[in-house]
Protein backbone atom coordinates (compact mmCIF):
# COMPACT_ATOMS: atom_id res chain seq x y z
CA UNK A 1 0.00 0.00 0.00
CA UNK A 2 1.32 3.49 -0.56
CA UNK A 3 1.93 5.95 2.40
CA UNK A 4 -0.10 9.01 0.52
CA UNK A 5 -3.23 9.03 -0.88
CA UNK A 6 -1.89 10.68 -4.09
CA UNK A 7 -2.54 8.92 -7.50
CA UNK A 8 -0.26 6.67 -8.51
CA UNK A 9 1.01 5.93 -12.10
CA UNK A 10 1.49 2.17 -13.10
CA UNK A 11 2.87 1.29 -16.51
CA UNK A 12 1.15 -1.62 -17.93
CA UNK A 13 3.11 -3.85 -20.62
CA UNK A 14 1.23 -5.95 -22.89
CA UNK A 15 2.48 -8.56 -25.18
CA UNK A 16 4.82 -8.98 -27.09
CA UNK A 17 2.78 -12.12 -28.72
CA UNK A 18 0.26 -10.73 -31.14
CA UNK A 19 -0.16 -13.49 -33.78
CA UNK A 20 -2.36 -11.01 -36.57
CA UNK A 21 0.35 -9.22 -37.79
CA UNK A 22 2.83 -9.29 -40.09
CA UNK A 23 4.83 -8.72 -36.95
CA UNK A 24 3.73 -9.27 -32.94
CA UNK A 25 3.15 -6.17 -30.85
CA UNK A 26 4.09 -5.25 -27.49
CA UNK A 27 2.13 -3.18 -26.10
CA UNK A 28 2.59 -0.49 -22.80
CA UNK A 29 0.23 1.35 -21.10
CA UNK A 30 0.72 3.74 -18.22
CA UNK A 31 -2.21 4.59 -15.85
CA UNK A 32 -2.92 7.03 -13.23
CA UNK A 33 -5.51 5.01 -10.72
CA UNK A 34 -7.38 3.41 -13.58
CA UNK A 35 -6.82 6.24 -16.71
CA UNK A 36 -4.42 5.70 -19.32
CA UNK A 37 -2.37 8.48 -19.41
CA UNK A 38 0.16 7.12 -22.30
CA UNK A 39 0.21 4.16 -24.59
CA UNK A 40 3.13 2.57 -26.40
CA UNK A 41 4.14 0.09 -28.84
CA UNK A 42 7.34 -2.05 -29.88
CA UNK A 43 6.85 -4.53 -32.91
CA UNK A 44 9.45 -7.14 -34.58
CA UNK A 45 8.94 -9.67 -32.28
CA UNK A 46 8.10 -12.26 -35.16
CA UNK A 47 9.56 -10.04 -37.87
CA UNK A 48 10.99 -12.95 -40.93
CA UNK A 49 12.59 -10.67 -42.77
CA UNK A 50 10.19 -11.74 -46.01
CA UNK A 51 10.99 -8.53 -47.56
CA UNK A 52 14.78 -9.70 -48.42
CA UNK A 53 13.79 -13.31 -48.18
CA UNK A 54 11.80 -12.02 -51.71
CA UNK A 55 14.48 -10.24 -53.02
CA UNK A 56 16.27 -13.95 -52.86
CA UNK A 57 13.87 -16.07 -54.13
CA UNK A 58 12.43 -16.15 -57.53
CA UNK A 59 8.65 -14.85 -58.62
CA UNK A 60 6.86 -18.51 -58.35
CA UNK A 61 8.50 -19.60 -55.09
CA UNK A 62 7.82 -15.82 -53.97
CA UNK A 63 3.85 -16.73 -53.97
CA UNK A 64 4.18 -19.32 -51.49
CA UNK A 65 6.04 -17.55 -49.23
CA UNK A 66 4.07 -14.50 -49.67
CA UNK A 67 0.56 -16.40 -49.05
CA UNK A 68 2.30 -17.33 -45.43
CA UNK A 69 2.89 -14.10 -43.87
CA UNK A 70 -0.45 -13.89 -42.91
CA UNK A 71 -2.71 -17.29 -41.96
CA UNK A 72 -5.87 -15.44 -42.03
CA UNK A 73 -5.85 -13.03 -44.83
CA UNK A 74 -3.60 -15.63 -46.95
CA UNK A 75 -5.17 -15.45 -49.87
CA UNK A 76 -5.15 -11.51 -50.32
CA UNK A 77 -1.71 -11.30 -49.85
CA UNK A 78 -1.32 -14.05 -52.36
CA UNK A 79 -3.62 -11.88 -54.99
CA UNK A 80 -2.00 -8.72 -54.04
CA UNK A 81 1.54 -10.24 -55.35
CA UNK A 82 -0.10 -11.93 -58.20
CA UNK A 83 -1.63 -8.99 -59.53
CA UNK A 84 1.75 -6.60 -59.26
CA UNK A 85 3.37 -9.45 -61.13
CA UNK A 86 0.72 -9.57 -64.05
CA UNK A 87 0.56 -5.67 -63.75
CA UNK A 88 4.54 -5.77 -64.23
CA UNK A 89 4.12 -8.56 -67.31
CA UNK A 90 1.61 -6.15 -68.66
CA UNK A 91 -0.78 -9.34 -68.48
CA UNK A 92 -4.06 -9.76 -67.30
CA UNK A 93 -5.53 -12.92 -65.36
CA UNK A 94 -9.03 -14.04 -67.56
CA UNK A 95 -12.36 -12.95 -66.21
CA UNK A 96 -13.30 -16.40 -64.72
CA UNK A 97 -9.62 -16.53 -62.81
CA UNK A 98 -10.96 -13.17 -61.30
CA UNK A 99 -14.37 -13.78 -60.45
CA UNK A 100 -13.05 -17.00 -58.47
CA UNK A 101 -10.28 -14.58 -57.05
CA UNK A 102 -13.08 -12.03 -55.76
CA UNK A 103 -15.40 -15.63 -54.79
CA UNK A 104 -12.69 -16.61 -52.84
CA UNK A 105 -11.86 -13.47 -51.22
CA UNK A 106 -15.10 -12.47 -50.18
CA UNK A 107 -15.24 -16.05 -48.45
CA UNK A 108 -12.02 -14.57 -46.90
CA UNK A 109 -13.49 -11.50 -45.42
CA UNK A 110 -16.30 -14.01 -44.31
CA UNK A 111 -14.49 -16.50 -42.36
CA UNK A 112 -12.22 -13.18 -41.04
CA UNK A 113 -15.12 -11.33 -39.72
CA UNK A 114 -16.44 -14.25 -38.14
CA UNK A 115 -13.17 -15.01 -36.13
CA UNK A 116 -13.07 -11.28 -34.94
CA UNK A 117 -16.54 -11.38 -33.35
CA UNK A 118 -15.66 -14.00 -31.68
CA UNK A 119 -12.49 -12.66 -30.47
CA UNK A 120 -13.74 -9.35 -29.29
CA UNK A 121 -17.06 -11.53 -27.59
CA UNK A 122 -14.37 -13.41 -25.59
CA UNK A 123 -12.42 -9.78 -24.89
CA UNK A 124 -15.87 -8.48 -23.62
CA UNK A 125 -16.83 -11.83 -21.32
CA UNK A 126 -19.22 -12.99 -23.89
CA UNK A 127 -18.30 -16.38 -23.77
CA UNK A 128 -21.94 -17.77 -25.41
CA UNK A 129 -21.52 -15.25 -28.68
CA UNK A 130 -17.59 -16.41 -28.82
CA UNK A 131 -18.68 -20.25 -29.37
CA UNK A 132 -21.62 -19.91 -31.22
CA UNK A 133 -19.65 -17.72 -34.11
CA UNK A 134 -16.59 -19.66 -34.21
CA UNK A 135 -19.15 -22.57 -34.33
CA UNK A 136 -20.90 -20.92 -37.32
CA UNK A 137 -17.38 -19.92 -38.48
CA UNK A 138 -16.66 -23.50 -39.48
CA UNK A 139 -19.24 -23.45 -42.09
CA UNK A 140 -17.16 -21.16 -43.93
CA UNK A 141 -13.91 -22.96 -43.15
CA UNK A 142 -15.14 -25.97 -44.68
CA UNK A 143 -16.50 -24.73 -47.67
CA UNK A 144 -12.94 -22.64 -48.63
CA UNK A 145 -11.84 -26.44 -47.75
CA UNK A 146 -14.17 -27.92 -50.11
CA UNK A 147 -13.38 -25.15 -52.93
CA UNK A 148 -9.35 -25.28 -52.58
CA UNK A 149 -8.58 -28.34 -50.44
CA UNK A 150 -6.92 -25.87 -47.40
CA UNK A 151 -8.93 -24.17 -44.64
CA UNK A 152 -5.94 -21.65 -44.26
CA UNK A 153 -3.51 -21.16 -46.93
CA UNK A 154 -5.75 -21.56 -49.64
CA UNK A 155 -3.21 -21.40 -52.34
CA UNK A 156 -5.98 -20.78 -54.86
CA UNK A 157 -3.64 -18.56 -56.71
CA UNK A 158 -1.40 -18.72 -59.90
CA UNK A 159 0.87 -15.79 -61.55
CA UNK A 160 -2.05 -15.58 -64.29
CA UNK A 161 -4.72 -16.82 -62.78
CA UNK A 162 -6.36 -19.17 -60.58
CA UNK A 163 -5.66 -22.96 -60.05
CA UNK A 164 -8.95 -24.37 -59.68
CA UNK A 165 -12.50 -24.12 -60.90
CA UNK A 166 -16.34 -23.24 -59.21
CA UNK A 167 -18.29 -26.46 -60.75
CA UNK A 168 -21.78 -26.56 -60.00
CA UNK A 169 -21.86 -28.82 -56.88
CA UNK A 170 -19.44 -26.49 -55.48
CA UNK A 171 -21.65 -23.46 -56.14
CA UNK A 172 -24.57 -25.57 -54.53
CA UNK A 173 -22.83 -25.85 -51.23
CA UNK A 174 -21.76 -22.43 -51.39
CA UNK A 175 -25.08 -20.92 -51.65
CA UNK A 176 -26.35 -23.53 -48.65
CA UNK A 177 -23.62 -22.48 -46.56
CA UNK A 178 -24.36 -18.77 -47.06
CA UNK A 179 -27.99 -19.15 -46.30
CA UNK A 180 -27.06 -20.52 -42.70
CA UNK A 181 -24.58 -17.39 -42.36
CA UNK A 182 -26.55 -15.00 -43.49
CA UNK A 183 -29.18 -16.18 -40.91
CA UNK A 184 -26.16 -16.09 -38.45
CA UNK A 185 -25.44 -12.88 -39.38
CA UNK A 186 -28.92 -11.73 -38.92
CA UNK A 187 -28.94 -12.80 -35.23
CA UNK A 188 -25.80 -11.36 -34.27
CA UNK A 189 -26.24 -8.00 -35.69
CA UNK A 190 -29.60 -8.53 -33.19
CA UNK A 191 -27.28 -9.14 -30.13
CA UNK A 192 -24.52 -6.42 -30.34
CA UNK A 193 -27.33 -4.19 -31.07
CA UNK A 194 -29.23 -4.76 -28.75
CA UNK A 195 -27.60 -6.59 -25.73
CA UNK A 196 -27.42 -4.34 -23.10
CA UNK A 197 -24.22 -5.79 -21.16
CA UNK A 198 -22.68 -5.69 -24.64
CA UNK A 199 -23.37 -2.30 -24.98
CA UNK A 200 -22.36 -1.42 -22.15
CA UNK A 201 -18.67 -2.54 -23.00
CA UNK A 202 -19.10 -0.71 -26.94
CA UNK A 203 -21.40 1.93 -27.17
CA UNK A 204 -19.27 5.23 -26.92
CA UNK A 205 -16.26 3.81 -26.13
CA UNK A 206 -13.02 4.09 -28.50
CA UNK A 207 -14.43 7.06 -30.20
CA UNK A 208 -12.64 7.89 -33.54
CA UNK A 209 -13.78 11.36 -35.16
CA UNK A 210 -13.89 11.27 -38.47
CA UNK A 211 -10.98 13.72 -38.51
CA UNK A 212 -8.74 11.84 -36.42
CA UNK A 213 -9.09 8.66 -38.83
CA UNK A 214 -8.09 10.49 -42.01
CA UNK A 215 -5.52 12.57 -39.80
CA UNK A 216 -3.95 9.11 -38.34
CA UNK A 217 -4.44 6.89 -41.51
CA UNK A 218 -6.85 4.62 -40.14
CA UNK A 219 -8.24 2.21 -43.25
CA UNK A 220 -10.56 -0.66 -43.42
CA UNK A 221 -13.61 -1.00 -41.02
CA UNK A 222 -12.32 0.91 -38.48
CA UNK A 223 -12.22 3.91 -40.83
CA UNK A 224 -15.58 3.22 -42.59
CA UNK A 225 -16.81 3.38 -38.47
CA UNK A 226 -15.91 6.62 -38.14
CA UNK A 227 -17.13 7.32 -41.78
CA UNK A 228 -14.40 7.77 -43.86
CA UNK A 229 -15.00 6.43 -46.94
CA UNK A 230 -12.24 3.91 -47.58
CA UNK A 231 -13.04 0.87 -49.39
CA UNK A 232 -10.74 -0.33 -52.40
CA UNK A 233 -13.48 -2.38 -53.48
CA UNK A 234 -15.07 0.35 -54.22
CA UNK A 235 -12.33 3.49 -54.81
CA UNK A 236 -10.15 1.55 -56.77
CA UNK A 237 -12.26 -2.09 -57.55
CA UNK A 238 -9.42 -4.66 -58.93
CA UNK A 239 -10.24 -8.52 -59.60
CA UNK A 240 -13.73 -9.15 -60.68
CA UNK A 241 -15.19 -5.69 -58.40
CA UNK A 242 -15.54 -3.84 -61.48
CA UNK A 243 -17.77 -6.27 -63.28
CA UNK A 244 -19.41 -6.93 -59.57
CA UNK A 245 -19.62 -3.65 -57.95
CA UNK A 246 -19.60 -3.42 -54.00
CA UNK A 247 -21.78 -0.83 -51.59
CA UNK A 248 -19.33 0.96 -48.89
CA UNK A 249 -20.69 0.29 -45.31
CA UNK A 250 -20.42 3.49 -43.21
CA UNK A 251 -21.37 4.52 -39.72
CA UNK A 252 -21.17 8.32 -38.59
CA UNK A 253 -20.35 7.24 -34.67
CA UNK A 254 -17.15 5.89 -34.71
CA UNK A 255 -17.21 4.17 -31.57
CA UNK A 256 -16.63 0.46 -30.71
CA UNK A 257 -20.46 -0.08 -31.51
CA UNK A 258 -20.11 1.21 -34.74
CA UNK A 259 -16.82 -0.93 -35.91
CA UNK A 260 -18.98 -3.98 -35.01
CA UNK A 261 -22.30 -3.00 -37.20
CA UNK A 262 -19.68 -2.03 -39.93
CA UNK A 263 -17.81 -5.67 -40.09
CA UNK A 264 -21.04 -7.33 -39.72
CA UNK A 265 -23.30 -5.39 -42.35
CA UNK A 266 -20.15 -5.78 -44.79
CA UNK A 267 -20.79 -9.46 -44.38
CA UNK A 268 -24.24 -9.09 -45.92
CA UNK A 269 -22.72 -7.33 -48.99
CA UNK A 270 -20.48 -10.27 -49.11
CA UNK A 271 -23.08 -12.98 -49.55
CA UNK A 272 -24.76 -11.14 -51.73
CA UNK A 273 -21.70 -10.46 -54.66
CA UNK A 274 -20.50 -13.91 -53.70
CA UNK A 275 -23.82 -15.28 -54.92
CA UNK A 276 -24.27 -13.00 -57.57
CA UNK A 277 -20.46 -13.92 -58.89
CA UNK A 278 -21.51 -17.84 -58.92
CA UNK A 279 -25.18 -17.31 -60.46
CA UNK A 280 -23.24 -14.99 -63.90
CA UNK A 281 -19.50 -17.00 -63.62
CA UNK A 282 -17.99 -16.04 -66.68
CA UNK A 283 -16.71 -18.85 -69.35
CA UNK A 284 -13.43 -19.07 -70.43
CA UNK A 285 -10.24 -20.21 -69.15
CA UNK A 286 -8.37 -20.28 -65.77
CA UNK A 287 -4.91 -19.02 -66.54
CA UNK A 288 -2.67 -17.52 -68.90
CA UNK A 289 0.52 -17.84 -69.04
CA UNK A 290 3.39 -15.65 -67.70
CA UNK A 291 7.31 -15.27 -68.61
CA UNK A 292 9.26 -16.58 -66.00
CA UNK A 293 11.42 -13.27 -66.58
CA UNK A 294 9.27 -9.94 -65.46
CA UNK A 295 10.01 -6.89 -67.22
CA UNK A 296 11.71 -4.28 -65.15
CA UNK A 297 9.02 -1.64 -63.94
CA UNK A 298 7.86 -0.60 -60.75
CA UNK A 299 4.22 -1.06 -59.20
CA UNK A 300 1.53 -0.80 -56.75
CA UNK A 301 -0.93 -2.84 -56.13
CA UNK A 302 -3.58 -2.00 -53.30
CA UNK A 303 -6.29 -4.27 -52.20
CA UNK A 304 -8.93 -4.50 -49.24
CA UNK A 305 -8.43 -7.27 -46.98
CA UNK A 306 -10.91 -7.94 -44.18
CA UNK A 307 -8.93 -5.67 -41.94
CA UNK A 308 -8.10 -2.65 -44.14
CA UNK A 309 -6.20 -1.58 -47.07
CA UNK A 310 -2.91 -3.68 -47.50
CA UNK A 311 -0.16 -2.65 -50.10
CA UNK A 312 2.01 -3.72 -52.44
CA UNK A 313 4.99 -2.07 -53.64
CA UNK A 314 6.85 -4.58 -56.44
CA UNK A 315 9.79 -3.16 -58.46
CA UNK A 316 11.38 -5.51 -61.07
CA UNK A 317 14.82 -5.12 -62.83
CA UNK A 318 13.82 -7.85 -65.36
CA UNK A 319 15.66 -10.63 -63.91
CA UNK A 320 14.00 -13.83 -62.79
CA UNK A 321 13.70 -12.48 -59.33
CA UNK A 322 12.49 -9.21 -58.14
CA UNK A 323 14.48 -6.48 -56.88
CA UNK A 324 12.44 -4.99 -54.11
CA UNK A 325 8.95 -6.24 -52.53
CA UNK A 326 6.91 -4.23 -49.98
CA UNK A 327 4.28 -4.75 -47.76
CA UNK A 328 2.60 -2.61 -45.73
CA UNK A 329 -0.45 -4.30 -44.01
CA UNK A 330 -3.47 -2.79 -42.40
CA UNK A 331 -2.67 -3.27 -38.32
CA UNK A 332 -0.14 -1.01 -38.67
CA UNK A 333 -2.27 2.05 -39.68
CA UNK A 334 -5.11 1.06 -37.58
CA UNK A 335 -2.42 -0.28 -34.50
CA UNK A 336 -0.77 3.88 -34.61
CA UNK A 337 -4.22 5.60 -34.70
CA UNK A 338 -5.66 2.88 -32.02
CA UNK A 339 -2.87 3.57 -29.60
CA UNK A 340 -3.54 7.45 -29.22
CA UNK A 341 -7.01 6.61 -28.94
CA UNK A 342 -6.38 4.68 -25.74
CA UNK A 343 -5.28 7.67 -23.80
CA UNK A 344 -8.05 9.11 -21.63
CA UNK A 345 -10.00 5.57 -21.25
CA UNK A 346 -10.43 3.47 -18.34
CA UNK A 347 -7.65 0.38 -18.41
CA UNK A 348 -10.77 -1.83 -18.30
CA UNK A 349 -11.18 -0.50 -22.15
CA UNK A 350 -8.36 -1.58 -23.38
CA UNK A 351 -9.05 -5.08 -24.37
CA UNK A 352 -11.62 -4.21 -26.46
CA UNK A 353 -10.36 -0.99 -27.98
CA UNK A 354 -7.41 -3.07 -29.32
CA UNK A 355 -9.53 -5.82 -30.53
CA UNK A 356 -11.95 -3.63 -32.11
CA UNK A 357 -8.89 -3.19 -34.77
CA UNK A 358 -9.25 -6.69 -35.57
CA UNK A 359 -5.37 -7.42 -34.65
CA UNK A 360 -6.35 -11.25 -33.66
CA UNK A 361 -5.80 -11.11 -30.07
CA UNK A 362 -6.90 -14.91 -29.34
CA UNK A 363 -4.23 -17.26 -29.77
CA UNK A 364 -1.70 -16.21 -27.16
CA UNK A 365 -1.89 -15.51 -22.74
CA UNK A 366 0.03 -12.36 -22.97
CA UNK A 367 1.92 -11.62 -19.88
CA UNK A 368 1.12 -8.03 -18.70
CA UNK A 369 3.63 -6.14 -16.22
CA UNK A 370 1.79 -3.75 -13.98
CA UNK A 371 4.89 -1.39 -13.02
CA UNK A 372 4.55 1.03 -9.73
CA UNK A 373 6.85 3.94 -11.24
CA UNK A 374 6.42 5.40 -7.76
CA UNK A 375 7.98 2.44 -5.97
CA UNK A 376 9.67 0.99 -8.76
CA UNK A 377 8.42 -2.25 -7.74
CA UNK A 378 6.45 -5.01 -10.15
CA UNK A 379 4.09 -6.80 -10.58
CA UNK A 380 2.84 -9.17 -12.82
CA UNK A 381 -0.38 -9.72 -14.33
CA UNK A 382 -1.76 -12.22 -17.18
CA UNK A 383 -3.59 -10.81 -20.72
CA UNK A 384 -5.94 -13.12 -19.21
CA UNK A 385 -6.48 -11.17 -15.75
CA UNK A 386 -5.98 -8.05 -17.56
CA UNK A 387 -9.27 -9.07 -19.85
CA UNK A 388 -10.82 -10.18 -16.27
CA UNK A 389 -10.11 -6.91 -14.33
CA UNK A 390 -12.46 -5.08 -17.70
CA UNK A 391 -14.97 -7.52 -17.09
CA UNK A 392 -15.28 -7.30 -13.37
CA UNK A 393 -15.14 -3.41 -13.57
CA UNK A 394 -17.90 -3.59 -15.87
CA UNK A 395 -19.49 -6.20 -13.76
CA UNK A 396 -19.42 -4.09 -10.44
CA UNK A 397 -19.45 -0.43 -12.08
CA UNK A 398 -22.08 -1.25 -15.08
CA UNK A 399 -25.81 -0.33 -14.75
CA UNK B 1 -13.10 14.44 -56.90
CA UNK B 2 -12.55 11.97 -59.94
CA UNK B 3 -9.24 10.58 -61.11
CA UNK B 4 -8.65 13.08 -63.37
CA UNK B 5 -9.62 15.67 -61.12
CA UNK B 6 -7.21 14.79 -58.31
CA UNK B 7 -4.57 13.87 -60.59
CA UNK B 8 -5.05 17.91 -62.19
CA UNK B 9 -5.28 19.21 -58.55
CA UNK B 10 -1.93 17.61 -56.91
CA UNK B 11 -0.08 18.46 -60.93
CA UNK B 12 -1.25 22.12 -59.62
CA UNK B 13 0.14 21.93 -56.58
CA UNK B 14 3.30 20.80 -57.13
CA UNK B 15 3.61 22.95 -60.24
CA UNK B 16 4.44 25.51 -57.42
CA UNK B 17 7.61 24.02 -57.05
CA UNK B 18 8.77 23.60 -60.77
CA UNK B 19 12.18 24.59 -59.82
CA UNK B 20 12.71 21.89 -57.54
CA UNK B 21 11.32 18.91 -59.30
CA UNK B 22 10.94 16.73 -62.24
CA UNK B 23 7.13 15.33 -63.11
CA UNK B 24 5.94 12.65 -64.85
CA UNK B 25 3.09 10.60 -65.62
CA UNK B 26 4.10 6.53 -65.84
CA UNK B 27 0.61 5.63 -65.64
CA UNK B 28 -3.11 7.58 -65.93
CA UNK B 29 -3.59 7.43 -62.34
CA UNK B 30 0.03 8.09 -61.27
CA UNK B 31 2.03 11.05 -60.69
CA UNK B 32 5.80 11.15 -60.40
CA UNK B 33 7.35 13.78 -58.55
CA UNK B 34 11.21 13.61 -58.38
CA UNK B 35 11.95 15.88 -55.35
CA UNK B 36 15.56 17.20 -56.20
CA UNK B 37 16.06 19.47 -53.20
CA UNK B 38 15.62 17.91 -50.21
CA UNK B 39 14.59 20.58 -48.10
CA UNK B 40 11.16 21.64 -50.51
CA UNK B 41 10.38 17.81 -49.43
CA UNK B 42 7.86 18.69 -45.92
CA UNK B 43 6.24 21.86 -48.19
CA UNK B 44 5.19 19.80 -50.86
CA UNK B 45 3.72 17.50 -48.35
CA UNK B 46 2.00 20.46 -46.81
CA UNK B 47 0.65 21.58 -49.89
CA UNK B 48 -1.07 18.20 -51.13
CA UNK B 49 -2.01 17.72 -47.10
CA UNK B 50 -4.12 21.07 -47.24
CA UNK B 51 -5.89 20.06 -50.16
CA UNK B 52 -7.13 16.44 -49.05
CA UNK B 53 -4.50 14.90 -50.78
CA UNK B 54 -2.35 13.70 -48.00
CA UNK B 55 -3.84 10.01 -47.50
CA UNK B 56 0.05 8.64 -47.14
CA UNK B 57 -0.14 4.46 -48.34
CA UNK B 58 3.58 3.83 -47.37
CA UNK B 59 7.40 5.05 -47.29
CA UNK B 60 9.49 2.68 -49.67
CA UNK B 61 13.39 2.54 -49.39
CA UNK B 62 14.91 1.35 -51.73
CA UNK B 63 18.65 0.54 -51.84
CA UNK B 64 20.05 1.25 -55.66
CA UNK B 65 23.22 -0.61 -54.90
CA UNK B 66 27.00 -0.28 -54.21
CA UNK B 67 27.59 0.80 -57.98
CA UNK B 68 24.61 3.54 -58.33
CA UNK B 69 25.85 4.66 -54.58
CA UNK B 70 22.16 6.41 -54.22
CA UNK B 71 19.22 5.02 -52.42
CA UNK B 72 15.95 6.34 -53.35
CA UNK B 73 12.59 7.04 -50.97
CA UNK B 74 9.08 6.88 -51.96
CA UNK B 75 6.63 8.60 -50.43
CA UNK B 76 3.33 6.90 -51.75
CA UNK B 77 -0.10 9.51 -51.29
CA UNK B 78 -2.85 7.63 -52.29
CA UNK B 79 -5.84 9.59 -52.70
CA UNK B 80 -8.92 7.36 -54.19
CA UNK B 81 -7.36 5.01 -57.02
CA UNK B 82 -4.60 7.96 -57.72
CA UNK B 83 -0.85 7.02 -56.69
CA UNK B 84 0.78 10.49 -56.16
CA UNK B 85 4.63 9.15 -55.60
CA UNK B 86 7.16 11.69 -54.40
CA UNK B 87 10.38 10.32 -55.07
CA UNK B 88 13.85 11.61 -53.53
CA UNK B 89 17.54 10.10 -54.11
CA UNK B 90 20.52 10.07 -51.27
CA UNK B 91 23.54 9.17 -50.49
CA UNK B 92 24.16 5.50 -49.36
CA UNK B 93 26.14 6.76 -46.73
CA UNK B 94 24.67 9.09 -44.08
CA UNK B 95 21.92 9.49 -46.24
CA UNK B 96 19.08 11.80 -44.60
CA UNK B 97 15.68 12.90 -45.06
CA UNK B 98 12.89 14.96 -43.28
CA UNK B 99 10.79 13.59 -41.46
CA UNK B 100 7.17 14.17 -42.03
CA UNK B 101 5.27 13.50 -38.85
CA UNK B 102 5.01 16.89 -37.95
CA UNK B 103 2.68 16.90 -41.02
CA UNK B 104 1.79 13.26 -41.35
CA UNK B 105 1.37 11.53 -37.56
CA UNK B 106 1.05 8.08 -39.41
CA UNK B 107 4.58 8.80 -40.89
CA UNK B 108 6.17 8.18 -37.91
CA UNK B 109 5.87 4.16 -37.98
CA UNK B 110 7.35 4.46 -41.64
CA UNK B 111 10.47 6.19 -40.91
CA UNK B 112 11.29 4.21 -38.07
CA UNK B 113 11.24 1.48 -39.91
CA UNK B 114 13.10 3.12 -43.01
CA UNK B 115 16.13 4.07 -40.77
CA UNK B 116 15.86 0.57 -38.99
CA UNK B 117 16.29 -1.05 -42.55
CA UNK B 118 18.36 1.08 -44.52
CA UNK B 119 20.20 3.35 -42.24
CA UNK B 120 18.84 6.42 -43.46
CA UNK B 121 18.88 9.69 -40.95
CA UNK B 122 15.32 11.02 -40.25
CA UNK B 123 15.62 14.46 -39.04
CA UNK B 124 12.93 15.92 -36.64
CA UNK B 125 11.66 12.51 -35.99
CA UNK B 126 10.67 12.24 -32.17
CA UNK B 127 10.81 8.83 -31.20
CA UNK B 128 13.99 7.00 -32.76
CA UNK B 129 13.46 3.92 -31.11
CA UNK B 130 13.52 0.23 -32.77
CA UNK B 131 10.20 -0.39 -33.99
CA UNK B 132 10.80 -4.22 -35.75
CA UNK B 133 14.41 -4.95 -34.85
CA UNK B 134 15.51 -6.65 -31.90
CA UNK B 135 17.73 -4.91 -28.75
CA UNK B 136 20.50 -7.50 -29.92
CA UNK B 137 20.55 -6.54 -33.68
CA UNK B 138 24.21 -4.96 -34.31
CA UNK B 139 24.38 -1.20 -34.56
CA UNK B 140 25.36 -0.09 -38.10
CA UNK B 141 23.37 -3.33 -39.77
CA UNK B 142 21.13 -2.37 -42.42
CA UNK B 143 19.11 -5.50 -42.82
CA UNK B 144 17.40 -4.00 -46.34
CA UNK B 145 21.03 -3.43 -48.07
CA UNK B 146 21.96 -4.98 -51.19
CA UNK B 147 25.00 -6.08 -49.52
CA UNK B 148 23.49 -7.11 -45.99
CA UNK B 149 24.15 -10.90 -46.44
CA UNK B 150 21.25 -12.78 -44.16
CA UNK B 151 23.86 -15.69 -43.62
CA UNK B 152 26.27 -13.17 -42.09
CA UNK B 153 23.27 -13.12 -39.17
CA UNK B 154 24.09 -16.09 -37.07
CA UNK B 155 26.88 -14.80 -35.76
CA UNK B 156 25.36 -11.61 -34.28
CA UNK B 157 21.90 -12.17 -32.89
CA UNK B 158 21.04 -15.83 -33.54
CA UNK B 159 19.68 -16.38 -30.29
CA UNK B 160 17.18 -14.08 -30.70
Amino acid sequence: MPESNAPIRFTIPIGPQHPALKEPGHFQFTVDGEVVTSAYVRLGYAHRGIEKAAEQRSWIQNLYLIERICGICSHIHALAYCLAVENLAHVEAPPRAQAIRTVVAELERIHSHFLWIGVSAHEAGFETLFMYSWRDRETVMDLLEGLTGNRVNYSANLLGGVKFDIDQAQADSIRKGLDFLEERTRHYLDVISHDSTFLQRTRGIGVMTSAQAEVMGAVGPTARASNVKRDLRVEAPYAAYKAFPVQMVLDTRGDLEARFEVRLKELFESFRLIRQILDALPEGELAVRLPRRIPAGETVVRLEAPRGEVYYFVKSAGADKPERLKVRTPTICNLTSVIRLAVGHQLADVPMILAGIDPCFSCNDRMVQVRDTKNDSQKLMTWEQLRQHGIDFYRSNGK
Amino acid sequence: MNTQEIITLAEGIVQQWDWATEVSHPRPNQLDVHVKLLKELVPIVVGLRVKRLGYLCAIVGIDLGPEANEMEVLYHFCPGDVLIALRVRVPRQDGTVPSLSEVIPSAEVFERELHEMFGIEITGLRNTERLYLPESWPEGLYPLCKDFNPASLTDHAGEN
